[in-house]
């Protein structure tokens, strides 16, 4: 059935006629032709991988910059541009504005620039990020701050549609990339730092008319959750969930202002029409004031994209207690898991293990720590699929007002959102992380509609007792949840991943180096110091025979300079070396991308 | 005894900041008391709790010295009053800067976050997280 489905769908793909119904086709068609950079991710898996391999191991030590360009704007700059043919579509924080450049000429073809409500800037606090646009059926589609999200036409930058996907004025704003899988368009919501109740949304891209929307807590039928067929992992096995799965979790009505955001990068399988993304923190970061489970935050969501309804959910870390998201992206990948073929979906929580589940029914398989600092948590109880957490580590158990020292990772989690890569050459993961820990003290908040709920001061500093940076970059193998070499960096690595078939890793940093590794052995070969500092995602094409390289440059947010000023003063001595502080030597504010390639012919 | 010193204090608030050590390891001001550095009078207390409920420091810093915000421990110094409470009432939107006047905690607060602020700018307050001071 699903080979037969598959075939359906690729001739059409390959069929001359009008495709108008099958946005998937055109997104699918376009991303098969890897010198088009189509998605966000590259692809529809998440992998961020490229068949390009024109550069490569042999001649990456050539790579010199081709062309800059600047977004005149000096926020972080998350995500990458997208490319479709001869036109590349380049975006940029808040304002979130839109260039098309045609790459024949570099010249800008069209710019929009949304009219935002000032508002929303601190309500994106602490950085107005955007992670980029999606491209199909002749659209690109805008997920502004303001949770507008809006459709222009890919010719003239003219609006096609615009729709209003939260309410800016409570907290709900967004960050994430918008993703066309098949015929929708979706998207999810940010402000779960602001009692924001998560939700992702599919909305037509034909006309922007929502489809459905399914909740991350509360009644059943507001989380497209059904209860005897909707199943998770429990007692050693995939079963129903039950009615009121969320509701009998939550302490009263909390729910409604209990978080479970959605702002990370969706994946989706054809096959199994299944798309896949995590849900976020529990509101507020103060455990004490919300007892239970809090689900489905912290929870990977299996969900059919034409009707929303839940296929399956797994929770990661039950009851938060130190902000683990889980919205980290869901890689999917055919791999061989202890030995056995699986139609995998590999995740990095922020929670510091990585995770491999079956992708068709969510059971769990491996439940691995990405980083052996982390402490939080002995293991993960396969059969339970919970974490094992260590009293000590337990800031609900310390309770309000104490201060939890020690916490490893901190709330910025062994990896933020920033994505991981996957190259089908070698199987293994390609994985930026953080390896930074915290003290965590949380206290009691109100919550105030349209104000910060968060509950919780914290301190970070680089990982006691290891080589005193905040970063490592890893291959991982998901087959068997180990760590194949671990790259020390002296800060955060906050850059996605891009793996090549040119035996090539690419990745940026925050002092502003795009470096390029030798994936079989992570050997690095060649960097380039950038404007900035690096957040944004490496992506590469092709264009009139050569293959490129990109990615922005514009340091921010969190992971940026901020944090330096962030640092105790009593944690210095932790062996940290000044921390982020040290940032300050190396870079300041930026808004740029930079655009690489080999010199001469080919 | 401490408690009619505090008193006095806040009787006094419209006089000249007038900064007197009691005893070793007090500083007075008619803004707040702080003993140690750290042990402060009940309102600069509520200042404290004022700061951290409304999570200044995710734009401020942990302890106060800016992040994409600007320093506190600067700005307390530029700053007059009246325009440190105009600014937290209103924010500055276009830098990012929350407005504040439909917190109730906040508005209720804005003298004793103000003090609180204030003995940190001016040294006096030496560490971010403060204890009250007990008779």
């Amino acid at each position: 059935m699903k080979c037969t489905y598959k075939q359906v769908v690729v001739s059409l793909a390959l069929a001359t006629a009008p495709l108008a119904a099958f946005a998937n086709a055109d997104v699918e068609k376009l991303t098969a032709d890897p010198k088009n950079w189509a998605m966000q991710a590259g692809d529809m898996y998440n992998q961020r991988y490229s068949k390009l391999k024109q550069v490569n191991d042999s001649n990456v030590n050539k790579l010199q910059v081709a062309w800059m360009f600047s977004t005149g704007v000096l926020r972080g700059h998350e995500g990458s541009p997208l490319v479709i043919g001869d036109m590349m579509y380049i975006h940029s924080p808040f304002p979130n504005k839109v260039f098309a450049m045609d790459l024949n000429t570099n010249k800008i073809v069209w710019k929009y620039e949304p009219k935002q409500d000032p508002a929303v800037i601190p309500q994106m606090c602490c950085d107005t990020v955007n992670r980029g646009l999606a491209y199909g059926e002749g659209k690109v589609v805008l997920q502004q701050a303001d949770s507008t999200l809006v459709a222009l036409d890919a010719k003239t930058g003219k609006v096609v549609w615009s729709v209003k996907n939260g309410d800016p004025k409570l907290g709900a704003v967004n960050t994430n990339a918008p993703h066309i899988f098949k015929d929708k368009v979706i998207t999810g919501i940010s402000g779960g730092e602001w009692g924001v109740r998560g939700f992702v949304a599919a909305y037509n891209l034909k006309d922007g008319k929502m489809a459905w929307k399914g909740y991350s807590t509360g009644p059943d039928e507001e989380m497209l959750i059904d209860p005897n067929t909707t199943t998770t992992w429990a007692d050693g096995k995939v079963q129903p969930v039950g009615a009121n799965s969320s509701l009998k979790t939550w302490k009263e009505d909390q729910w409604k202002i209990g978080g479970g955001t959605t702002w990370g990068w969706y994946s989706y399988d054809k096959a199994l029409n299944l798309m896949y993304y995590g849900t976020g923190n529990p509101s507020t970061w103060n455990p004490a004031q919300r007892p239970g489970d809090n689900k489905w935050s912290m929870t990977i969501f299996a969900r059919d994209v034409d009707t929303g309804k839940a296929k399956w959910v797994y929770q990661m870390t039950p009851y938060d207690e130190w902000d683990f998201d889980g919205i980290n992206e869901m890689i999917l990948a055919d791999i061989n898991v202890k030995g056995k073929p699986t139609k995998a979906l590999v995740h990095f929580d922020r929670n510091g293990f990585g995770y491999t589940l079956d992708r068709t029914n969510g059971a769990l398989l491996v439940a691995e720590k990405y980083d052996p600092k982390v402490n939080w948590a002995t293991h993960v109880d396969m059969k339970s699929g919970r974490p094992q957490v260590v009293a000590k580590y337990s800031t609900a158990q310390n309770g309000p007002d104490v201060n939890t020292k020690g916490v490893c990772p901190a709330a910025l989690g062994s990896k933020d959102q920033q994505p991981a890569a996957y190259s089908p050459d070698t199987k293994l993961f390609y994985v930026p992380t953080n390896h930074v820990c915290m003290d965590y003290e949380p206290f009691a908040v109100e919550y105030t509609a349209g104000q910060p709920y968060v509950g919780a001061t914290l301190s970070m500093y680089p990982a006691p007792g290891s080589h005193g940076g905040m970063g490592n970059f890893i291959a991982w193998d998901a087959g068997a949840g180990k760590i194949v070499y671990s790259i020390p960096e002296k800060f955060s690595v906050w850059s996605g991943a891009l793996a090549t078939a040119g035996n090539l890793v690419f990745y940026g940093t925050l002092e502003g180096y795009l470096k390029a590794i030798r994936k079989s052995d992570g050997k690095e070969l060649w960097k380039f110091k950038t404007p900035s500092g690096i957040i944004g995602n490496v992506f590469t094409y092709e264009h009139k025979g050569k293959q490129y390289v990109g990615v922005y440059s514009g340091i921010g947010g969190w992971a940026g300079i901020g944090m330096a000023a962030g640092l105790e003063k009593d944690t210095d001595g932790l062996g940290a070396v000044g921390g982020y502080r040290e940032l300050n030597q190396y870079t300041d504010l930026g808004g740029s991308l930079t655009v690489f390639a080999i010199p001469g012919g080919n | 005894m401490h408690r009619v010193k505090l008193a006095a204090a806040f009787f006094c608030a419209s006089a000249a900041i007038a900064v007197a050590e009691d005893k070793p390891g007090t500083v007075k001001t008619d803004l707040y008391t702080v003993t140690d550095g750290y042990k402060v009078d009940a309102n600069t207390m509520k200042g404290f709790r004022t700061w951290r409920a409304a999570a200044c420091d995710r734009c401020h810093g942990a302890n106060q010295e800016g992040l994409v915000g600007p320093s506190l421990i600067n700005s307390l110094k530029i700053l007059t009053k009246d325009e440190f409470k105009a600014t937290v009432t209103e924010g500055r939107l276009e830098k990012g800067m929350v407005a504040f006047k439909t917190s109730q905690q906040v508005m209720d607060n804005l003298d004793n976050l103000y003090a609180y602020l204030k003995g940190r700018s001016d040294g006096a307050i030496t560490r971010t997280k403060v204890e009250e001071l007990k008779e």
